[in-house]
């Protein structure tokens, strides 16, 4: 009895000492990773907080408690006409692009994912945008778009379009399309201005593959014994498409909704690149309103609020996505 | 992350080291010491510049090689381009937050009073006056007095902060060719000559669009103010707390732009595409800085007859024109290092040098005196007239605002002017708006 | 063959219920090429505009093709700024970015994909925290990191001041612990039957072993995913790298073409050949890797 009592605590401590070495090799395996990101990702996230506490106008001066939110907020005139103007830039910016994002990639997919001749190269040329880094592309976009020697207004003149100054357009599309028809369109119904439409179309050009990919995934997912019953019962193309195709698609659908929106709200070398947030301001997002300040007038205490108000708004829409995210990696 | 720190470790230690060997505030404040030290070793200096482009790019590292070969000191200078100047101002705003300056900076006066909130700029009165590594007294007054009162900064002392650089002028170019071709017999003198001859060189086709333009204008903060100058108006108010282009020479500047633009006559190009335009000979009239005649040459593909003036003045027996271009600062960094920076820009005004850089860089030579040099000379009556006029003006012409918030302010007036050449808002809405907040941004920069 | 033909009614013309299926495929292919002109035409007006001389360059309306091809553009566009140096800059940052980020994302999937730990849950919580940190809120305090610390400020506390401006290793080390790749290879992990775990055991196999000869082995294409991910995204990255460096000698390809749009001004067709062979490598690479490229994508997305 005493012997077997023995060999219970032997062999519990001897998993106890295993149990000591896994948990110690453990934190060995994760320790370079852990390092790192508490360097340069948790401990930052305090940094800014903290930096956003303090006059720091090139050099560290006063503390300020939670002036430098006010100022952002209301209490300065300029400061917070400017960052409301620049959210709702940021909004004005995301609802013309992430619609049509989506609506054009699910129409590319659908159409991509069936048998047709041809596939893989249309495929190859699709994603070709995304892997092209935006600081060269957006310089591309800039000569394509070019008032005079561009490609796009000779194409709109053949149309009789001329003279559309693309990213030095501040006026408001709907503005110019009254005006076209003579129609005089009050400022409030202006629309987003011509500029951030062109800085719209870029963003399309560059994430439609990446989406087009996303759907053919989930495309893929679909069982064809469903469209076989439905077929069965006498529903017509549209009505499979409608009471099939898009409630199972709405995971992805979902996914890349919110992986869009963030795209927008993170945007910031394609604007640099093609308007550095002109005309009059028409395409300074809050990325863009955040980098002027923090490095072109070098007030890093306002740069950093900024960014903490930025982060917050990210992080809403990333806790969205990746509930769904996850949810979607356990089932496969 | 204990690897991380030993840099950081070092950095303290250096810290405690410098601090150590009594470079307090102490050894600062006797600048005059400093100035007139010695060059005992190897002296390696970083310039940071915008000229981005050649043949201004060329001359510019061409003339610091020269330096770097002549100078007998060990002082070797390695130039770094930055972009443009926006890019270089923003880049020199990070550099001094991250600790790491270049020794010389290129910058307007503006950008420098900025970088002085950071106590980095060197004064270099001290330097200039120094009996060994100075300037004579000769040597000073040969040098435009403008340029001194450019870089002597009201809000900090009146210190000599900067050195002229890169010096140009605020011209009009023309084409002669399309106002011959349009039957404008001269080149307009005074603002109503120049609208109208903005008018009659216009072409438009049948519908209406203008097929060729009067008057091109790149929208920027520095050529309206020229105008308003011109126009016989003035940029700050007299105590420098306030500005004065909003008053109605720089009214009556928006309503010309409103008017020509409104009718066609005048447009907003793209960057520098004016350049290719002017020399297809597709736009009759440009205005601003001297430095821009060897990028027309360049883009011209037949010979064009053109001209490089003074601007249109509101009263031609009193041309007033402004004084344009960039300057040099020397950033705070060790005695040896500063005092090598001021030989450096010493030696770039001399005579001999300012010359053949004027002759190379078609930028404006410094000193009087380097209009009695030979190769100048020949230079300009062979190859390029407008030089030697544009020099002549040197003298009469007047300095942009130094103040803190002049940056922010330039934003104002490029703003103002879009929405006026957009029709975003009328002249008088738009100025009146404008002033109020360079108003404002001044009185936050006190 | 089983793919259903489903046309959904915003390209089918609604008044026709069925679409013969020869119209139909022809139908696809004009939506497909109309598409597919939209993406590819701005990478062909570059090479064409990079091939033509200055003055074809900027005449309008602009030539569909070159009436001469000007090669030399390419070579007159790299003699103007060191371009050799950016790219070996660049290729020196983005391979060290990828090693780093590789070994030390292997390590830590291994041990939440294999190991058993106190604290498990909550570190890996944690992980999923900072992969939710969008780089915004660490792009100011970062840069105050990597400077040095002015006369009279603590470089410990509060703010540890690295004194890595304009360096390689401010360009990397920021990018080395890198969430997601750790998820990615996390789920490839978990996917190694527990048999071989086991197996491994009995023939007296630490986990180090076991990683290096079994798992590492079956994993290579997630492996090779992760890597082209993070080649691919140190290759395109510029704004970090613009903040933070100053010199040609550290300054990476990207950011040099940044500065060659202030220089080349209205040089276009120079522009032009430059943003040509700043595309090119990754293009190639694309080529070469797309199946990984596309695969990693779509796992994940957040990457770019």
């Amino acid at each position: 009895m005493s012997g077997g009592a023995i060999a219970i605590t032997e062999r519990a401590a001897s998993r106890r000492r295993r149990g000591l070495i896994e948990n110690a090799q453990a934190y060995l395996f994760l320790l370079p990773a852990i390092a790192f990101l508490a360097l340069f990702k948790i401990l930052p996230a305090f940094y800014a907080v903290y930096i956003s506490l303090f006059r720091w106008d090139i050099v560290q001066g006063a503390f300020r408690g939670l002036d430098n939110y006010f100022d952002i907020l209301w209490q300065n005139a300029t400061r917070s006409q400017q960052f409301w103007q620049s959210l709702s830039t940021t909004v004005t910016y995301a609802l013309i692009t992430v619609p049509i994002e989506i609506a054009l990639a699910l129409v590319v997919a659908y159409v991509l994912f069936q048998k047709l001749r041809g596939r893989d190269i249309y495929r190859t040329i699709y994603y070709l945008p995304y892997v092209t880094s935006t600081v060269a592309a957006a310089t591309v976009f800039s000569w394509v778009f070019h008032p005079q020697y561009g490609l796009v207004n000779t194409v709109l003149g053949a149309i009789g379009i001329s003279g559309l100054t693309w990213y030095q357009e501040p006026d408001g599309v709907f503005q110019m399309m009254g005006n076209a028809f003579g129609l005089a369109v009050p400022d409030w119904a202006a629309g987003p201005s011509l500029a951030l439409v062109g800085v719209a179309i870029f963003s399309i050009w560059h994430f439609l593959g990446f989406q087009i990919l996303i759907f053919l995934g989930g495309l893929g997912n679909i069982p064809v014994e469903y469209y076989e019953a439905a077929k069965l019962d006498g529903a017509n193309q549209w009505q499979l498409f409608r009471r099939i195709t898009l409630p199972l698609l709405s995971p992805q659908i979902f996914f890349v909704f919110t992986i869009a929106s963030i795209g927008v709200l993170r945007a910031f070398n394609e604007i640099f690149i093609l308007t550095n947030g002109g005309p009059l301001d028409t395409t300074r997002t809050v990325t863009l309103l955040l980098f002027r300040t923090f490095f072109q007038q070098g007030q890093i205490g306002l740069g950093s609020a900024m960014g903490v108000l930025l982060t917050l708004m990210i992080l809403g829409f990333t806790l969205i996505q990746f509930r769904v995210f996850e949810r979607r990696v356990t089932y496969t | 992350m204990t690897r991380m720190r030993i840099p950081a470790l070092l950095t303290t230690l250096a810290l405690l080291l410098g601090a150590c060997a009594g470079a307090g505030p102490a050894a600062t404040s006797a600048p005059s010491t400093e100035a007139d030290i010695e060059i005992t070793g190897p002296v390696s200096l970083t310039l940071w510049h915008a000229l981005t482009s050649d043949p201004q790019k060329k001359a510019l590292e061409d003339a610091v090689k020269k330096f770097n070969e002549t100078n007998g000191k060990g002082i070797t200078i390695t130039p770094v381009v930055q972009g443009n100047y926006t890019q270089l101002y923003q880049k020199t705003l990070g550099a001094i937050q991250a600790g790491s300056l270049p020794e010389i900076v290129h910058a307007y006066e503006s950008q420098v009073a900025d970088y002085q909130k950071a106590a980095v700029v060197i004064n270099l009165e001290p330097y200039m006056n120094s009996t060994k590594n100075g300037l004579d007294k000769a040597s000073q007054e040969d040098i435009y007095k403008p340029y001194f009162d450019t870089n002597r900064f009201p809000q900090y002392g009146n210190e000599l902060l900067s050195f002229p650089f890169t010096k140009s002028l605020f011209v009009m170019y023309t084409n002669e060719d399309v106002l011959t071709s349009s039957g404008v017999t001269s080149t307009p003198k005074t603002w109503a000559e120049f609208e109208q001859a903005v008018m009659k060189t216009t072409q438009k086709d049948a519908s209406g669009k203008t097929t060729r333009y009067g008057w091109a204008q790149p929208l920027d903060a520095s050529n309206f103010n020229a105008q308003v100058m011109s126009m016989g108006g003035n940029i700050m108010s007299a105590d420098n707390k306030t500005v004065a282009w909003d008053g109605k020479e720089g009214l009556a500047v928006l309503q010309m732009y409103d008017r020509l633009w409104k009718g066609g006559y005048g447009y907003t190009p793209t960057g520098f595409d004016w350049q290719n335009d002017f020399a297809a000979s597709k736009l009759a009239f440009t205005m601003g800085s001297t430095s821009s005649r060897p990028f027309i040459a360049g883009a011209m593909k037949t010979p064009v007859k053109w001209n490089v003036g003074v601007p249109p003045q509101t009263d031609p027996a009193k041309p007033r024109t402004v004084m344009y271009g960039a300057n040099v600062a020397v950033l705070k960094s060790t005695p040896q290092k500063q005092l090598a920076s001021w030989l450096f820009v010493k030696w770039f005004s001399d005579t001999q040098q300012t010359a053949d850089w004027g002759t190379k860089s078609y930028y404006m030579p410094v000193r009087k005196a380097a209009a009695n040099d030979e190769a100048l000379k020949s230079y300009w009556s062979s190859k390029d007239q407008q030089g030697k006029q544009a020099f002549d003006v040197i003298g009469s012409s007047i300095p942009e605002p130094n103040v803190r918030g002049q940056q922010e302010i330039r934003d104002v007036i490029f703003d103002m002017l879009t929405k006026v050449t957009t029709g975003k808002a009328t002249p008088e809405a738009a100025i009146k708006d404008a002033g109020q907040k360079a108003n404002d941004i001044l009185k936050a920069n006190q | 063959m089983n793919t259903p033909r489903v046309l959904p009614r915003v390209i089918a013309r609604p008044m026709r219920p069925r679409v013969p299926p020869i119209v139909s495929t022809a139908f696809k292919h004009v939506v497909l090429i109309v598409v597919g002109l939209f993406v590819a035409y701005p990478f062909y007006f570059m090479i064409s505009t990079s091939l033509k001389e200055f003055f074809e360059a900027t005449v309008t309306p602009p030539t569909l093709f070159p009436t001469s091809l000007h090669f030399e553009n390419y070579a007159e566009a790299w003699s103007r700024q060191p371009w050799g140096r950016y790219f070996a800059n660049t290729t020196f940052i983005a391979s060290m970015t990828v090693f780093g980020e590789i070994v030390i994302a292997i390590l830590a999937a291994y041990a939440f994909a294999q190991m058993n730990f106190r604290g498990k849950n909550v570190l890996f919580a944690l992980f999923l925290a900072t992969y939710m940190m969008p780089g915004e809120a660490t792009l100011i305090p970062n840069f105050v990191m990597m400077s040095k610390a002015p006369p009279g400020v603590n470089p410990f506390f509060p703010i540890p001041r690295l004194n890595l401006y304009d360096t390689y290793a401010a360009q990397i080390l920021p990018f080395l612990a890198s969430a997601f790749s750790v998820f990615l290879l996390r789920q490839q992990f978990l996917a190694i039957p527990r048999e071989l775990r086991d197996a491994a055991v009995i023939d007296g196999a630490g986990h180090l072993r076991f990683l290096w000869s079994v798992v590492l082995p079956i994993s290579v294409p997630a492996l090779v995913t992760v890597a082209i991910l993070s080649f691919y995204g140190s290759w395109n990255s510029f704004q970090w790298p613009f903040i933070v460096t100053s010199s040609d000698a550290v300054r990476p390809v990207q950011v040099g073409l940044n500065a060659f749009r202030a220089e080349a001004g209205s040089l276009y067709h120079l522009l032009m050949a430059a943003a040509a062979f700043v595309v090119a490598p990754i293009v190639l690479l694309y080529l070469i890797g797309q199946r990984f490229l596309v695969q990693g994508v779509a796992r994940t997305g957040i990457r770019g």
